[in-house]
């Protein structure tokens, strides 16, 4: 595949924290990566293995170590900020309330979403047409915002939070969707609604996503690719073929082989439930 | 929402119902007073409590007593210049026979806002009262504003100086630089220290809290220090005389009641005296004479303080002869 | 009664020109979330600059407008120090405030500066009018504005910059991976901020006669005290009642000082007084909550 076909294509990226003290690690190494557009990539590994690094340095959040490169569309977007890379990723945090802003209303976060990576003017930010997009887009979620554009977002649950952060994700057609562990907080019948409607919001808006998880079988039953991370590399990258009739056990299997080490982290074993 | 509607109105009820108790408490103390005075204050502070308890004992002894014919409204807005504004615009809706205003700021505020009554003002211890827009020229006040400057002379203070420190080179001098009365005494000090042979070593101090660190940036640079009337260095005085001691400093000081306090000597500018001053003008006043007629007044300094032992920390004698024509002198 | 009418007009008066701080106070610590201390520095830096303007000839309308833009420069730099030189926000405030005392003395030449035999705004409105000086005048003047302020401000925290403005005192990094420049919307809120504070201070100069360089001192601690209380007891919802809220928290707080030296009290009392009365003011609503046995949030920290 060459960089001009590949939507999204990540070179030799590395990443190290703390360096040049005895806490330095090597959160990154030298990760090569493409996807095509309306891939949806779902990513596991322990903690520490550097998922979300790689969502932060895909988001701008800070830099990859020198020579790494990032290109989108055939762009290279490494070395722009995170507010000016914001055009191409939109994002949903674990957190709810990271993606969303409490005091304001469902209609000034909406309207703060849609102008993601355009010059803000003068103008009033919500008008008539605004408002009926926004009630467009949330429609379809099943959970009743669109009727209450005017009320703040602190009174919304979690889920309905996270439903919103999806929204406030995509209303603006980024190139990228970032998906950090948003549903790890949900308690399991939300996160299973949040979860449909991503993967309704997805195919509908044709987004190319990556979501990052803790959970084996999520990765396994969602997205046409998986990529499996270890201390900071890429052990496991399967696609659509490779991971149809795949158990977690045989997932555990291919971790060990890939990575020569045994498979310990029971975290993403209990989580099975 | 009916609960909030309903904590509006009970606030707005316990309001009005605040007020309705002020009220009654104001009308009982002014039953029967036949003269009204307000007495206004910028801060609590020695020299312009003295020059208010001088102003009030000056116009008991002339028949204008507390409790018998006259109400006195005191306030004090605690160095904060809105509430010396809203203390203006109190004592004019109090529709007061006469206002005291003390210092400046105070004066200030009570003269906009007297602005288009005929109350009449008299103000104590402010330094320019032409260029605080207070009078129209010094002669001629020429409103319904006048009073009493405490502007005092520098000249004799730094020949005091001269006669009990001759060998003083450098004099030092710590003020804050905020205080107009203390800009302009600096200003007569710079302008007659050439006479003297003196070079005059400037220290500033924002507030209090500075005043002992500008004086210890002094030492060592200077051989002499000179305070002028300065409210923050007056309300720091003590910071100033450990210094003193500490290092054989003399210092002197143009405010009589520091003296007490540890300043060698001071030629007096008495704020009693100035205060005593300004009743004499308020009772003018109230017995008929318009304030746009009388002259605005200085305090001549003919008053000399001592104070032996501070002369003796700091390493200096004072000369029999200027002892003998001491007014007072503390140990 | 004659006396409640004065209480309560001349209390309308100071809401609404010291309505201004707390509006300032508002939009940085509120909305931005950013605790700026400059006010007192830009509070006095407008009062000083258009007491200077005005008694040297200059019209006092104009001079009065030159008070926002020196104060819009305040904040501009008190801003700076914190998104350019990552200096802490309270510190750069501080900072500013500090400078601007000497920048205060050397723009006024002096610590004060008198505009009793001056032509000032009210002077001219007066004439303009053909209205007499007084209380009633004052409110008018201070009415206008407020509603001119009122409208701008409502207006503006609507617009799409106004939006990312709020939201950066909501949800800094969410403004971020939004893609607004979080360095520039606080700048811009920093800025308007000690511009209105500084109008306010233009306007409290000329309504009593002189510019001091002491005039500013409390002044934050009044425009916090001011949001507060208003917030408390009008619980405003959205852009339009929160902006009426704070002005009403300004008068009632002006209210409780008028109504503290009317009570005859040893006049060195006066702050205790005064913050009791607010204690007072802002226990009321919660003690009522309680006592209705509402659901009570815990105690916010400021």
């Amino acid at each position: 595949m060459s960089e001009n076909e590949n939507l999204l294509w990540l070179r030799g990226i590395t990443k190290i924290f703390s360096r040049g003290t005895i806490d330095e690690t090597m959160a990154l190494d030298n990760i090569e990566l493409g996807f095509n557009a309306e891939d949806y990539i779902a990513i596991i590994g322990s903690n520490g293995a550097g998922k979300t690094t790689l969502l932060n340095v895909i988001a701008g959040v800070y830099p990859p170590e020198k020579g790494g490169k990032i290109i989108i569309n055939g762009q290279d977007i490494s070395g722009l900020s995170e507010y000016k890379r914001a055009r191409y990723v939109g994002r949903v945090y674990q957190d709810p309330h990271t993606g969303t802003a409490a005091k304001m209303t469902i209609e000034e976060n909406l309207a703060m979403a849609l102008l993601r990576g355009q010059p803000r003017g003068l103008r009033a930010a919500s008008n008539k047409q605004r408002r009926e997009l926004f009630r467009s887009a949330l429609a379809p979620l099943g959970l009743g915002l669109e009727n209450r554009l005017n009320a703040l977002v602190g009174t919304l649950s979690g889920g309905q939070r996270q439903a919103l952060a999806l929204v406030m994700a995509t209303i603006s057609r980024p190139a990228i969707l970032l998906l950090d562990e948003h549903v790890a907080t949900l308690d399991p019948k939300t996160a299973q609604i949040v979860l449909e409607l991503t993967e309704m919001v997805v195919k509908r808006e044709k987004m190319t996503t990556m979501m990052v998880t803790h959970n084996m079988e999520l990765a396994l039953r969602y997205g046409n690719r998986l990529i499996m991370m270890h201390e900071g590399r890429i052990v496991v990258n399967m696609n659509q073929e490779q991971k149809v009739n795949l158990s977690v056990n045989d997932l555990i299997v291919a971790f060990e082989q890939a990575s020569g080490e045994e498979f310990d982290d029971d975290s993403i074993l209990l989580r099975q439930h | 929402m009916k609960h909030k509607r309903s904590s509006k109105t009970l606030v707005g009820i316990c309001l009005v119902l605040l007020l309705a108790l002020a009220l009654p408490l104001m009308n009982a103390c002014q039953r029967g007073m036949e003269y009204k005075i307000g007495i206004t204050q910028i801060v609590t502070h020695p020299a312009l409590d003295s020059a208010r308890e001088g102003f009030i004992k000056v116009l008991a002894g002339e028949g204008f007593v507390e409790g018998e014919n006259v109400e006195y409204i005191l306030r004090n807005a605690e160095g904060d210049m809105s509430i010396a504004a809203s203390i203006a615009e109190y004592f004019v809706a109090e529709k007061v026979d006469l206002i005291l205003s003390i210092a400046t700021p105070t004066s200030q505020a009570v003269v906009g806002a007297v602005e288009g009554t005929d109350i009449p003002v008299v103000f104590n211890s402010v330094t320019e009262p032409q260029a605080a827009g207070l009078v129209a020229s010094w002669d001629k006040p020429g409103g319904n504003v006048t009073g009493v400057s405490d502007m005092a002379p520098v000249e004799p203070q730094v020949e005091l100086i001269m006669a009990i420190s001759p060998n003083t080179k450098k004099l030092g001098v710590i003020y804050n630089a905020g205080e107009v009365n203390s800009v302009v005494q600096i200003q007569m000090l710079n302008d007659i220290a050439g006479k003297f042979g003196l070079t005059v070593v400037e220290a500033t101090a924002a507030s209090t809290a500075d005043i002992l660190a500008a004086a210890q940036s002094l030492v060592g640079r200077v051989d002499t220090i000179w305070v002028p009337a300065d409210n923050t260095a007056v309300s720091a005085f003590e910071s100033i005389v450990k210094v003193g001691e500490e290092n054989g400093l003399p210092v002197f000081a143009a405010d009589v009641a520091t003296v007490e306090r540890g300043a060698i000597g001071c030629y007096g500018l008495n704020y009693t005296v100035v205060g005593e001053e300004s009743g004499k003008i308020a009772v003018r006043i109230l017995r008929g004479e318009k304030p746009a007629d009388i002259p605005v007044q200085m305090v001549p300094l003919d008053e000399l303080y001592f104070n032996r032992g501070a002369a003796q920390r700091m390493g200096v004698t004072i000369p029999q002869a200027l002892l003998d024509k001491a007014t007072k002198i503390i140990e | 009664m004659d006396a409640i009418g004065h209480v309560l007009s001349f209390s309308v008066y100071e809401g609404l020109v010291f309505g201004f701080v707390a509006i300032g106070v508002y939009v940085t610590f509120r909305v931005l979330g950013f605790p700026d201390l400059t006010v007192d520095g830009s509070f006095t830096l407008g009062a000083a600059i258009t007491a200077v303007l005005i008694v040297n000839g200059v019209n006092p309308f104009l001079a009065t407008l030159a008070a926002p833009g020196l104060g819009l420069c305040a904040g501009l730099a008190t801003s700076l120090l914190n998104t350019k030189l990552r200096i802490p926000a309270l510190l750069a405030g501080i900072l500013m405030m500090v400078a601007l005392y000497s920048i205060n003395l050397r723009v006024m030449g002096g610590a004060n500066v008198s505009l009793l035999r001056e032509v000032t705004v009210f002077g001219q409105v007066s004439e303009l009018l053909g209205l007499k000086t007084g209380i009633a005048l004052s409110i008018i003047i201070t009415g206008v504005l407020a509603v001119t302020v009122f409208l701008l401000l409502n207006w503006f925290l609507r617009t799409e910059i106004g939006l990312a403005l709020r939201a950066t005192g909501d949800n800094e990094q969410m403004v971020r991976g939004l893609g607004a420049d979080t360095d520039m919307t606080t700048i811009l809120g920093v800025s308007i901020s000690n511009g209105l504070v500084a109008l306010a201070g233009a306007v409290v100069a000329q309504g009593q006669g002189f510019a001091d360089i002491g005039m500013g001192i409390g002044m934050i601690v009044m425009g916090l005290a001011s949001v507060i209380i208003g917030e408390a007891l009008f619980r405003p919802k959205g852009v339009a009642r929160l902006l009426l809220a704070v002005i009403g928290g300004t008068f009632v707080y002006r209210l409780m000082i008028t109504i503290a030296l009317r009570l005859g009290m040893a006049p060195g009392d006066l702050k205790l007084i005064t913050a009791l009365l607010v204690i007072i003011a802002l226990a009321i609503p919660y003690l009522q909550k309680k006592a209705r046995r509402e659901w009570l949030p815990p105690a916010a920290k400021w």
